[in-house]
């Protein structure tokens, strides 16, 4: 018993010797939720950051004609890094500037230009929640352009953001999944793009292409489409809808697949690389405005083939543009090979760089309609004039 | 001192002894015009249908008995002709004599006659048995316990009908004469707690022991120490279902509440419904109690050691509420917490003992007071009396009140503890609990067992309950541990 006191008592006191005192009430913090990146003409960081105001969330009920403060703030600050930014932010906030609850990198366009290699160091040094924030690039716009956006549902933008990437049947893309791209050996960072439009709201724009081995500067972008079809190379694509003209039966089907996957398979055939892309999708047919009758099965194969071949051609066109024109490989076509053929790897390794752009990539897309709807042929025959 | 064959002169000695003891009656009788015999007894606690059925009618109507030539006196005559009683007996001890009429015996001295014929005639108004109010059950018997110790002794033996389940009977309280009963049943005790149990008893050195409290404080191993190392029922089938496990039951005169030793950590977080319902059912409730029990002792200073020092720990949704909710108040959240649990604990206590027509002033006015008030002004923010008042109806899921007190008390140093050191500081103190919980030991039974000392066949019925074909059951049960 006494003894016990004594221990508690010597553990105690450690706690004091560290002179650490961590005692934070929640209203003595300025919750960040979201931060952004941009880089000023003059060369300067610029950091926005989301602030919440907790007496602007929620609580209706009290105060009801009173005037209700914003649930968020926008601050920026410049600085010579990241933390110098930080530094300056903390001079214009009253309570301590708290980042573990930072959902959302945002980094803007000029930034992404620049290059944001050279600051990434103090969220590996210094890590606060990063590893589960979500990262974004802006196109044609600052960071904190996005932060001043009102969201339809939430109060701030910052969920909405990753909530909408789920929403487009993406897997959600953390730093974390960054922060591995861009120390991979081969593999670039395909970071999801938003871009404003005309009405001052956000929309998903594709992917930036950020070059790992040069500053991580933005190589170039793929548009909403692109992105998806890249996803579905990577695996990251839980639902996809396709919609395309079938000749035969002048009109277009749209499918919506749930099914969707993946295989990459990578073939030396002396100098020559080929690598095997084969996309496999299985789904429900939901609009049909051609003539045919997906319920009859010769139609429902002239559908999937008129829509596998569309599909592929698109994506075959993606595949060349980033490999002709971007020579990234976002595909991680490196790692399948290091994966199959480990052996020639260590010869190719070095070179990697140099050889995808000359690899033979050949994608075969099949769609399989499972499901035909709810009505076998097109209600539309018999909205047109008979003969 | 002994009485003397001279009828007034023992009449003086016990009215010397009864001075100033207005309830206890001398009554002489005459026999043929010379007072004979002397009758002492306490008003209120003798059966009066037989001093005036068997003493005073016979004696008075029919004069002298007959056969008195034959015996050689009538104290002899009184126990072999008039007096109806099981149990009687010859003593000349006056402090003995007197002790034995406070205790509700008739005391007959007769003229003549060194020794004084005592009659065990007792009987007193006492309550009758009733429902249990404090372990109340859904399935089981409704008896519990009253203050006659022939009472308890009884519902036990009903129960258990065996030759085997003993009952030591003892006197302590130099005044008072408390009697106590210690039962166990032969063969299944374990030897060293009944010799334990039995040493113990011995020393106590009291006047009085109004409550079975006071034997357990007296007899218990560790003082300083919240945790209660005997258990007390006031349910019969409880010691009964305590006796069959080998355990040692003191039933105290003058108390319904059953002490029960040695007992364990786990013992007090079973229901006696545990046993009777099926089950499947009764896992089931049993890890919601264990769940809401931690809950009780652990949340109010998670909450702390959450909002106040690990901020990321809790989801962004619900901290930018908490946020919210907390910006408007005065105190820091320790400050709220302490304040809000001793409100409750206030509350608690007042409920208690007030009387049952003020009971909805104090809901009325601890609801309005703790819920709406306070957090409507602006003194107390919404999250906390939430947290307080979960915290404190969990601790209410424990099925033995008492055993709930420590748990309840622990509470304030671990508030304490996180709102100066945070997560760290809780650690510290649950670390600290567990020590002392596993330093503790009842009657030699570590009091953390079978968790620790590790038993593993025995932990398979503190986690869950096994239907019962499945459950051998053998042997003394404390031995094993």
């Amino acid at each position: 018993m006494r003894r016990a006191g004594k221990l508690l008592l010597a553990l105690l006191l450690v706690v004091p010797l560290t002179a650490c005192w961590n005692l934070e009430e929640p209203d003595e913090q300025a919750f960040v939720l979201g931060s952004g990146l941009d880089y000023t003409k003059q060369g300067e960081v610029m950091l926005s950051s989301q602030i919440v105001v907790p007496s602007g969330i929620g609580s209706s009920q009290d105060g009801g004609g009173s005037q209700k403060p914003d649930s968020f703030r926008m601050m920026k600050a410049n600085g010579k890094n990241v933390y110098d930014a930080v530094e300056n932010l903390q001079k214009q906030v009253s309570r301590a500037l708290f980042f573990g609850h930072r959902q959302t990198i945002i980094i803007g366009h000029r930034m992404a230009v620049h290059g944001i290699g050279s600051f990434m160091d103090i969220f590996i040094r210094n890590p606060q929640a990063e590893l589960r924030s979500s990262i974004f690039v802006v196109k044609n716009a600052e960071a904190k352009d996005i932060f001043t956006i009102t969201p339809i549902f939430d109060p701030i933008i910052t969920p909405t953001l990753s909530r909408e990437i789920r929403s487009m049947g993406l897997k959600p893309y953390y730093f974390r999944n960054f922060l591995a791209e861009s120390m991979s050996e081969t593999k670039l960072p395909l970071v999801p793009l938003i871009s404003l439009n005309e009405m001052h709201k956000y929309v998903y724009a594709g992917g930036a292409i950020l070059n790992k081995d040069d500053d991580l500067k933005l190589i170039g972008f793929l548009n909403a489409k692109e992105a998806l079809y890249a996803n579905w190379i990577l695996g990251n694509l839980n639902r996809l809808a396709i919609t395309a003209l079938v000749k035969k039966g002048d009109g277009n089907v749209s499918v919506k697949l749930q099914t969707l996957n993946h295989k990459v398979h990578v073939k030396p055939s002396g100098s020559q690389i080929n690598v095997d892309v084969h996309l496999t999708g299985k789904g429900t047919i939901v609009e049909n405005n051609s003539n045919l009758d997906p319920t009859n099965r010769m139609d429902l194969m002239t559908i999937q083939k008129a829509l596998s071949e569309a599909t592929q051609t698109s994506i075959v066109e993606m595949v060349n543009k980033v490999q002709k024109r971007y020579k990234a490989d976002i595909f991680a076509f490196g790692e399948s090979f290091h994966r199959q053929q480990p052996v020639q790897w260590k010869t190719l390794r070095t070179g990697w760089k140099e050889a995808f752009p000359l690899l033979h990539i050949t994608v075969k897309v099949d769609i399989q309609c499972k499901d035909p709807g709810q009505s076998s042929s097109s209600l539309m025959k018999s909205f047109q004039k008979p003969g | 001192m002994n009485i003397g064959t001279d009828l007034k002169a023992n009449e003086q000695a016990f009215k010397d002894v009864f001075q100033n003891c207005s309830d206890v009656k001398f009554r002489e009788i005459a026999i043929n015009d010379q007072p004979k015999l002397l009758m002492i007894y306490t008003d209120g606690m003798v059966d009066t249908d037989i001093v005036l059925s068997h003493v005073l009618k016979p004696l008075l109507y029919n004069g002298q008995p007959k056969g008195l030539g034959a015996m050689d006196s009538i104290a002899h005559m009184f126990n072999r002709e008039l007096l109806p009683v099981l149990e009687t007996m010859r003593l000349s001890d006056t402090t003995a004599i007197a002790e034995l009429i406070l205790k509700g015996h008739l005391a007959l001295l007769i003229d003549g006659e060194p020794h004084a014929l005592l009659a065990d005639i007792q009987r007193f108004e006492a309550r009758s048995i009733e429902e249990p109010t404090e372990e109340a059950t859904l399935r089981g018997s409704k008896e519990s316990f009253t203050e006659n110790l022939r009472t308890n002794t009884t519902m036990i033996r009903r129960i258990l009908g065996t030759p085997k389940l003993k009952m030591e009977s003892y006197k302590i309280g130099s005044l008072s004469q408390t009697e106590i009963v210690i039962t166990y049943i032969e063969g299944k005790v374990s030897t060293d707690v009944l010799k334990t149990v039995r040493e113990r008893i011995g020393k106590i050195e009291l006047e009085g022991i109004l409550e079975s409290g006071y034997i357990e404080e007296s007899i218990e191993d560790f003082h300083f120490t919240p945790f209660q190392q005997m258990g007390n029922t006031e349910r019969p089938d409880v010691v009964a279902a305590e006796l069959l496990e080998g355990k040692v039951a003191i039933i105290t005169n003058g108390s319904p509440f059953v002490l029960i030793a040695p007992v364990t950590f786990w013992g007090g977080l079973q229901a006696p419904d545990d046993y009777y319902e099926r089950f499947l059912f009764v896992d089931f409730s049993r890890w919601i109690r264990f769940m809401f029990i931690l809950f009780s002792v652990l949340f109010p200073s998670l909450y702390i050691a959450l909002t106040n020092y690990h901020q990321e720990m809790v989801p962004l949704k619900l901290m930018t509420t908490i946020a919210m909710l907390r910006e408007k108040s005065p105190f820091p959240t320790v400050i709220e917490v302490l304040l809000m649990e001793l409100m409750f604990e206030g509350l608690r206590e007042a409920g208690i003992r007030l009387p049952m027509q003020i009971g909805p002033l104090v809901t009325v006015a601890g609801a309005l007071v703790i819920g709406e008030a306070a957090v409507r002004a602006g003194i107390i923010s919404a999250p906390i009396v939430i947290v307080v008042a979960a915290a404190g109806i969990a601790s209410f899921v424990i099925p033995r009140y008492r055993a709930g007190y420590p748990l309840r008390m622990l509470r304030f140093p671990l508030l304490v503890l996180s709102g100066l050191f945070g997560l760290f500081g809780m650690a510290v103190g649950i670390i600290a609990i567990l020590i002392h919980m596993i330093h503790l030991s009842s009657f030699g039974t570590p009091f953390f067992s079978p968790v620790a000392p590790l038993a593993s066949r025995r932990l398979k019925d503190i986690l869950v309950r096994k239907p019962r074909k499945l459950v051998k059951r053998s042997g003394p049960e404390a031995e094993s541990s």
